[in-house]
């Protein structure tokens, strides 16, 4: 693989920093003392991670602050700005009820996933199984999903919806979302299910077992890896989801998730950082737990999402 | 259920007896292949239909006018705007995403406390959803924000960061590259840590430099993580829009509209339905054909490596 032998010494020379910032440096060997390349890394490393970092101090600190203050020292808290009244004021908003869209968004993803996982579990066990052309024709179908924007079918799917009386309801939104983690749960599942013997499948038909109770006795207690997997991106994408619940929902249903709430509270008084800063920081808090909580799952979710697919 | 019903009548005929092994299978399968049809294909012909009429989205009649709204499409100087503003997203989101997070994740590789905070640090903002994204950076790049509060304490005059069109369409894809290349990092990260060390101790042994290590082991066996990097961002960039409706609300002047903006905008606010759907139309084409385009393309690459 590595082709190129430079005539490099074995042993560098006492003077270490011949290691360069880039990593174009061609001596560079571990040594106590840190060279120059070792701390420009930390120094790009640092900058960086204050550009990442910065923006949420700015959105936590100016949660407790009055206007004027936010505007005239925007990194800067003091005793005598601190209040906690617009937090307040943001927690018990009319516009917005934030408890309630927290409760509203996680009641959607949890009914999201199960729906989802329910309907895709046995269709991927049937195309994992399958050997036919319809088997194939069939994941082919549903992966051609992972290419239609959603945007796309969006607006002929309110015309769907409409037509099945569902538009504007929890049970009408609830089928989108569904329908749409549909194309990547299947494909996932399926992978899985192929690595899964079938042996276990012969194993439950000689106890007796029917195919559809043997799936979910036998095989998918067996899918628990793929399936948290799925349960990660399908929560995050649902949970963050703006559009479709704007528009399948809508504002005359009067059910908020933490995304069109926040539109409906911060979208028109965009420039009273006394409302946009309380109302993303009481936004964003869940979302930030959630993740520093569960961390090793969603990127470990993602990353299997992500390159299996 | 309905598997127990069939017993009876299948012991006559073969053929009821093939359609009591396949019964199983329509009754797992069948729920999951209605919903897909009712939310996914028949909404796109539906999509299609649409986008060769004249429809409101409202009355009861409309005409069948042929392929006239993609003629409008392509005409349309407000769409055609927005479509080069998309791909110009689109092409630098995509290029910086990846570059920023190929870049961090190669100095953030090892395995040590320090990097595993750093990973956290540089990826939360991408389960953020974009909207929240877009509000606050719009608060922070506002006339009188933070930005420009800590530009006035260093003696620079304000930067007109969302009011001026170049600076808008700056903030529009620094602010996507901000809070999306962590995911990018991510998959990185994963990729560079699944390349066994065996490679890079013989790399050693050969006399290889830590870049010629990176250029020469690391990049051709992360090669299919590149792909999908790519892939994912560039179809996720070209649908763009919570972020800019936060940010920009697609101004100044409409210089930071995107396709989907304009879908959206024109199929229920303007009530040109046809002309939304056609817009949309295009846009599922343009993704599928650059999703495939660069799959195939990085696939030779792939296997160049492979050889």
């Amino acid at each position: 693989m590595a082709t190129t032998t430079h005539p490099t010494p074995p042993l560098t020379g006492p003077t270490a920093p011949a290691a360069t910032a880039s990593p174009t440096s061609r001596t560079r060997r571990r040594r106590p003392v840190p060279g120059v390349g070792t701390i420009l890394k930390w120094v790009v490393l640092g900058l960086g991670a204050l550009v990442m970092l910065v923006p949420l101090y700015i959105m936590v600190i100016n949660a407790f602050k009055p206007q004027d203050a936010i505007i005239s020292s925007p990194l800067a808290i003091g005793p005598d700005t601190f209040s906690l009244e617009h937090l307040q004021a943001a927690l018990t908003s009319e516009k917005f009820n934030v408890v309630r869209a927290y409760g509203v968004t996680l009641l959607f993803v949890a009914l999201v996933n199960v729906c989802g996982i329910a309907l895709a579990a046995p269709v991927a066990y049937v195309i994992a199984r399958g050997r036919s052309k319809w088997h194939l024709g069939l994941l082919l179908l549903f992966v051609s999903g992972l290419f239609i924007p959603g945007q796309v079918t969006l607006i002929p799917v309110v015309f769907v919806l409409r037509v099945l009386g569902l538009i504007n309801t929890v049970p009408g939104f609830i089928l989108f979302e569904t329908a749409a983690t549909l194309p990547v749960t299947i494909f996932l599942f399926a992978a899985y299910l192929r690595t899964v013997p079938r042996d276990i499948d012969e194993a439950a038909a000689l106890d007796g077992a029917g195919k559809i109770r043997a799936f979910w006795s036998c095989i998918f207690p067996i899918m628990r890896p793929v399936v948290a997997t799925i349960v990660v991106l399908n929560s995050i994408s649902v949970w963050n989801d703006f559009v479709s619940p704007q528009i399948i929902l809508g504002p005359s249903s009067g059910i908020y998730t933490v995304t069109t709430g926040v539109y409906a509270a911060v979208g028109e008084f965009s420039t009273d950082y006394t409302t946009v800063f309380p109302t993303l920081l009481l936004a964003v808090s869940p979302a930030i737990l959630f993740f520093v909580l569960m961390q090793r799952h969603i990127i470990g979710g993602l990353v299997a999402g992500a390159t299996k697919g | 259920m309905a598997a127990t019903l069939s017993p009876v009548r299948a012991r006559r005929r073969p053929a009821a007896r093939v359609w009591r092994d396949r019964l199983p299978g329509i009754v797992m399968g069948g729920p999951a292949v209605l919903v897909f049809l009712a939310m996914f294909i028949v909404p796109m012909f539906l999509a299609f239909v649409l986008s060769l009429t004249d429809w409101n989205g409202y009355s009861l009649n409309f005409t069948f006018i042929g392929l006239e709204n993609y003629a409008e499409a392509f005409r349309n100087p407000r769409t055609v705007d927005a479509a080069v503003f998309t791909a110009v997203v689109a092409f630098t989101g995509t290029i910086l995403c990846n570059g920023v997070g190929l870049f961090i994740a190669a100095l953030i590789a090892g395995n040590g406390r320090a990097n595993t905070l750093l990973r956290t640090i540089f990826f939360y903002p991408y389960i953020i959803s974009a909207l929240i994204i877009g509000f606050l950076w719009s608060a922070m790049l506002a006339p009188e924000g933070a930005v420009n509060g800590l530009l006035g304490t260093l003696g620079v005059a304000p930067v007109p960061f969302l009011t001026e069109v170049t600076f808008a369409k700056a903030s529009v894809i620094l602010t996507i590259v901000w809070s999306h290349f962590g995911f990018n990092m991510i998959l990185f990260l994963a990729g560079i840590k699944s390349v066994p060390p065996e490679y890079y101790e013989a790399a050693t042994v050969d006399g290889a430099s830590k870049w010629q290590q990176f250029r020469n082991v690391t990049l051709p066996l992360i090669a299919p993580v590149f792909t999908v990097n790519l892939v994912l961002t560039l179809v996720g960039l070209l649908k763009v829009y919570d972020i800019v409706l936060a940010l920009t609300d697609g101004g100044p002047a409409g210089s930071t509209q995107t396709i989907v903006y304009q879908v959206l905008r024109d199929s229920f606010a303007n009530s040109e339905l046809g002309f939304g759907a056609a817009q949309s139309v295009i846009l599922l084409l343009v993704t599928a054909v650059l999703g495939l385009a660069v799959t195939l393309a990085r696939r030779g690459a792939e296997k160049k490596v492979a050889d």
